[in-house]
C-alpha cells in the first residue's frame, strides 16, 4: 500500500474519531446537580418496610 | 378506615395531618394551634415572642411556657448533637443574606460578618418562666417542626400523623415515604436535612456551626428515622453536616433508619 493512502487513512480516521467524540459529548452534557457519590439507605431492625403507598413522607422544606 | 387529611402553609412550609379513628375536628384545632406557634416562633416578625427576647439582648424575658419548652429542647438538641445543632445561628443566617422569608427573596450576603458560633449555653440561659439571650440571636428553625410534630400528635391524639414541612412524627402505624423505600412507622418520627432546598446563588440555609456559613459537605441531603420528630431533625441535621464518612456510625448509635445522597 502506498504511504499517502496510509496517511490519508489515518488523517480519515483522526476526523471521524474527532466528529463522533464531539456528537457523544454534546449528547451527554455534565448534571451540574447529579450527587457525586450513590445514595445510601440503612433501614434497622426495629424498622419494618412496606409495598404500599405512603400516605407522606419526609421531605426538605 | 382511610384517612381524614388536612393539608395548610405554616412554618414556611406545606404541612400535612392526617387522622385515623379519632374525630376529624381535632385537625382544624391542630392547623389553628400551628399557626399560632408560628406568630409566636417566627424570627420574621419584630413582634412575635422570639423576636421580643432576642431583641432585649442581656435582660432576662419572661417567656411562655412553649417556648421555654422549646428553647429546652435547643440545649438538648446541642447536647445530642455534639454542638452541630446549634439555635444560636440568627448572626449567620442574617450575614447569609437569610433575613426575611425567602419568597420575598433573600438579601446580599455579608460572609465576612460570619463567625463560627459560640456554644449555644453561652448564648441562651433559662430560668423557670424566663430565658436570656446574649450575643448572638436565637433561630429556631432547626428544632422547630419535629418538636411541634411531637407535641401536636399529643395534642389531636388517637391515631394521627403531623407531618410539618417534612418534619414528622407518627402516632400509631403510618406508611411513610423515606427515599425510595416506604418504612412503617409506629410511634416514630422522621425529618429530612437538605442543602438543596432553602436556597439561593451559591447559599442555602444550613450553617455548619464550626464555621457559621453555609455547610460545604459531601452529604446534600439526609433522612433520618428516629424515636420521635425532634430526635430525627436533631440526627438529620447533624448527620448531614459530620459528612459521608463520620455519619454512619453515629446514626448508627441513635436512629432507626437514614437515606442520604
Amino acid at each position: 500500500m502506498p504511504a499517502w493512502a496510509l496517511k490519508a487513512g489515518a488523517a480519515a480516521a483522526t476526523i471521524v474519531f474527532a466528529v463522533l467524540a464531539a456528537h457523544h459529548v454534546t449528547g451527554h452534557v455534565k448534571t451540574s446537580g447529579a450527587p457525586l457519590h450513590p445514595s445510601v439507605l440503612q433501614i434497622t431492625a426495629g424498622v419494618r418496610t412496606a409495598d404500599v403507598q405512603p400516605v407522606t413522607s419526609t421531605y426538605a422544606s | 378506615m382511610p384517612a381524614e387529611r388536612l393539608s395548610f402553609p405554616a412554618l414556611g412550609s406545606p404541612c400535612h395531618l392526617f387522622v385515623r379513628h379519632g374525630p376529624a375536628g381535632r385537625m382544624l384545632e391542630g392547623r389553628a394551634w400551628v399557626e399560632a406557634m408560628h406568630r409566636r416562633l417566627t424570627r420574621f416578625d419584630p413582634s412575635s415572642e422570639l423576636s421580643r427576647l432576642n431583641a432585649d439582648r442581656g435582660i432576662w424575658v419572661e417567656v411562655s411556657a412553649e417556648l421555654e419548652a422549646l428553647l429546652h429542647a435547643c440545649l438538648r438538641a446541642y447536647e445530642l448533637s455534639g454542638g452541630l445543632v446549634n439555635a444560636g445561628v440568627l448572626e449567620s443566617m442574617l450575614a447569609i443574606g437569610y433575613t426575611r422569608p425567602l419568597a420575598a427573596g433573600p438579601t446580599a450576603a455579608v460572609l465576612e460578618a460570619a463567625r463560627p458560633l459560640p456554644p449555644l449555653p453561652e448564648v441562651l440561659e433559662l430560668r423557670p418562666g424566663r430565658a436570656r439571650v446574649s450575643g448572638g440571636g436565637i433561630d429556631l428553625g432547626g428544632v422547630a417542626k419535629g418538636w411541634l410534630a411531637d407535641r401536636l400528635c399529643e395534642r389531636i391524639g388517637g391515631e394521627c400523623l403531623v407531618n410539618l414541612g417534612g418534619d414528622l412524627f407518627a402516632r400509631g402505624r403510618w406508611p411513610v415515604g423515606l427515599g425510595r423505600k416506604t418504612v412503617l412507622l409506629e410511634d416514630m418520627g422522621a425529618a429530612t436535612s437538605s442543602t438543596r432546598a432553602r436556597r439561593w446563588g451559591d447559599q442555602h440555609h444550613l450553617v455548619d456551626p464550626r464555621t457559621g456559613l453555609p455547610s460545604r459537605g459531601d452529604i446534600s441531603e439526609m433522612s433520618v428515622v428516629a424515636r420521635n420528630g425532634f430526635e430525627a431533625e436533631v440526627a438529620a441535621k447533624t448527620a448531614l453536616l459530620l459528612g459521608r464518612e463520620r455519619a454512619p456510625a453515629w446514626l448508627a448509635a441513635s436512629c432507626l433508619a437514614w437515606s442520604f445522597s
